[in-house]
């Protein structure tokens, strides 16, 4: 069943035609992995998806819901959550971080202890909550970060190249939430180029080139 | 009375608790203080809107604003002083030669600074902040208050600037609250009175706390900023 899509998708800068996609449909539990040439618009897409820019064409669907970006609705935002390649953190705690969006939801206080043990519990940051976040090294943000997504519950996750810039066991350790949230039907869509990424088996291949989604070439990335 | 001289008795002056002295230093504190409570809402809110709304004329308002930065108090006191004035448009009002006017004159003053350097905090902020609060599902007020937040120790440099152009202004001062004693009197037209009247122990007194404030502020400031910095 489709639970997001997009038609007639596209995007320029100045001359240059990064996007024109003609459909693109994403299902209800289905992860999906999209590679593609450096430049070739993969942030650019998950960030329209995301509504963070908008397309200078085209519209949507979510469910049986139509939508556009002008504006992005609101209640969409609160469906989809968008996790850039370097996160950013608050300059506040990372338990202040991890229940930012339950704040802004409107998430009463006991409900959002109880996410955030949750949280801290399966992204396994309970050493880390002393220190600021700022100090965090790139593994540890990145694993704060996906947990302030995870609380929230979304119904698709768009990350960008989560695994770039990680040292092997941070890797690994953002690979492992990574499923979490596969495992958890959450729609998932992960740009990047990491090989152990691409092989896992719950990734479904969506590959950009020129613009549009192709199918993937063979001993690409 | 030489500099060595007049500097022993402004200290004695400091110490012995002159009713005069400190009472010039409290109309100063009282009337910078309620033109900054009044000024920073203001400043900051004008300053985050230009940062981020896009509507005709924004390039040239800003241009407005960063060349008000540099506008003489003196200036500014004197279209004060005709709006005040008996046959001015808010005459009746009869709030020339006042502490409100003096508040009005230096919320005028301290605008300019808060807005420009606001401004530029949310300019220069992470442009990563805005879209995470965004796309964590904020709505438009708390996205505003987070990018606050996140760029407070820029804002508190600029509360410090304007907070050190007010208190240490002295055109606008003295032509809107007229430096009537024990009511519209200030550390800066004290000073300029003082010195004028040969009284020079008075004037480094009071030299001495506006020097002492001003080193306060941006002390706590550095204390701050350090503090973001752990």
């Amino acid at each position: 069943m489709t639970l997001l899509g997009v038609t007639d998708i596209a995007k320029s800068f100045g001359e240059r035609r990064l996007l024109a996609i003609d459909t693109l449909t994403l299902s209800a539990g289905q992860s999906y992995v999209l590679t593609g040439e450096n430049g070739s618009g993969k942030s650019t897409l998950l960030r329209i998806l995301a509504g963070i820019d908008a397309p200078d064409s085209g519209h949507g669907l979510y469910g049986a819901q139509r939508f556009d970006w002008h504006p992005y609705p609101d209640w969409l935002r609160r469906e989809v959550i968008y996790v850039h390649q370097h996160p950013y953190l608050f300059h506040s705690t990372v338990a202040d971080n991890i229940v930012y969006g339950l704040r802004a939801r409107g998430v009463d206080a006991g409900r959002r202890e109880a996410l955030l043990a949750a949280a801290i519990a399966w992204a396994r940051l309970d050493h880390l909550l002393a220190t600021p976040p700022q100090k965090l090294s790139g593994g540890e943000r990145q694993r704060v970060a996906l947990a302030r997504a995870w609380v929230l519950s979304p119904k698709v996750l768009l990350l960008d190249e989560p695994t770039a810039n990680l040292d092997a066991e941070s890797r690994r350790q953002t690979i492992d939430l990574l499923r979490g949230f596969c495992a958890a039907e959450c729609t998932t869509v992960v740009a990047c180029h990491d090989r152990d990424v691409i092989a896992l088996p719950e990734m479904q291949p969506l590959h950009l080139a020129d613009g549009r989604i192709r199918p993937r070439p063979v001993a690409s990335d | 009375m030489n500099l060595i001289d007049a500097t022993h008795a402004a200290l004695r002056l400091l110490l012995s608790a002159d009713p005069e002295l400190w009472s010039i230093v409290g109309v100063s504190l009282s009337v910078t203080l309620r033109a900054m409570l009044i000024a920073m809402p203001l400043g900051i809110g004008l300053g985050y809107l230009l940062a981020t709304l896009r509507f005709p004329g924004r390039r040239a308002l800003i241009v407005v604003v960063q060349g008000l930065l540099a506008s003489p108090t003196v200036v500014v006191g004197l279209l004060l002083y005709l709006l005040l004035s008996r046959q001015g448009v808010f005459g009746q009002l009869q709030l020339l030669f006042s502490q409100t006017a003096m508040v009005i004159g230096q919320v005028l003053i301290a605008l300019p600074v808060l807005i420009a350097f606001s401004l530029a905090a949310i300019q220069g902020a992470d442009p990563r902040a805005r879209e995470t609060a965004v796309a964590l599902g904020a709505a438009t007020p708390r996205v505003a208050w987070t990018m606050l937040v996140e760029v407070r120790f820029a804002l508190m440099a600029a509360v410090c600037n304007a907070f050190g152009r007010v208190v240490s202004e002295i055109g606008c001062s003295l032509m809107v609250g007229g430096n009537i004693a024990g009511v519209t009197r200030n550390m800066p037209t004290a000073i300029a009175l003082e010195t004028s009247k040969g009284d020079f122990a008075q004037a480094i007194a009071l030299g001495i706390v506006l020097l002492v404030v001003a080193l306060g502020i941006n002390s706590a400031f550095a204390f701050f900023q350090g503090e973001s910095r752990q």
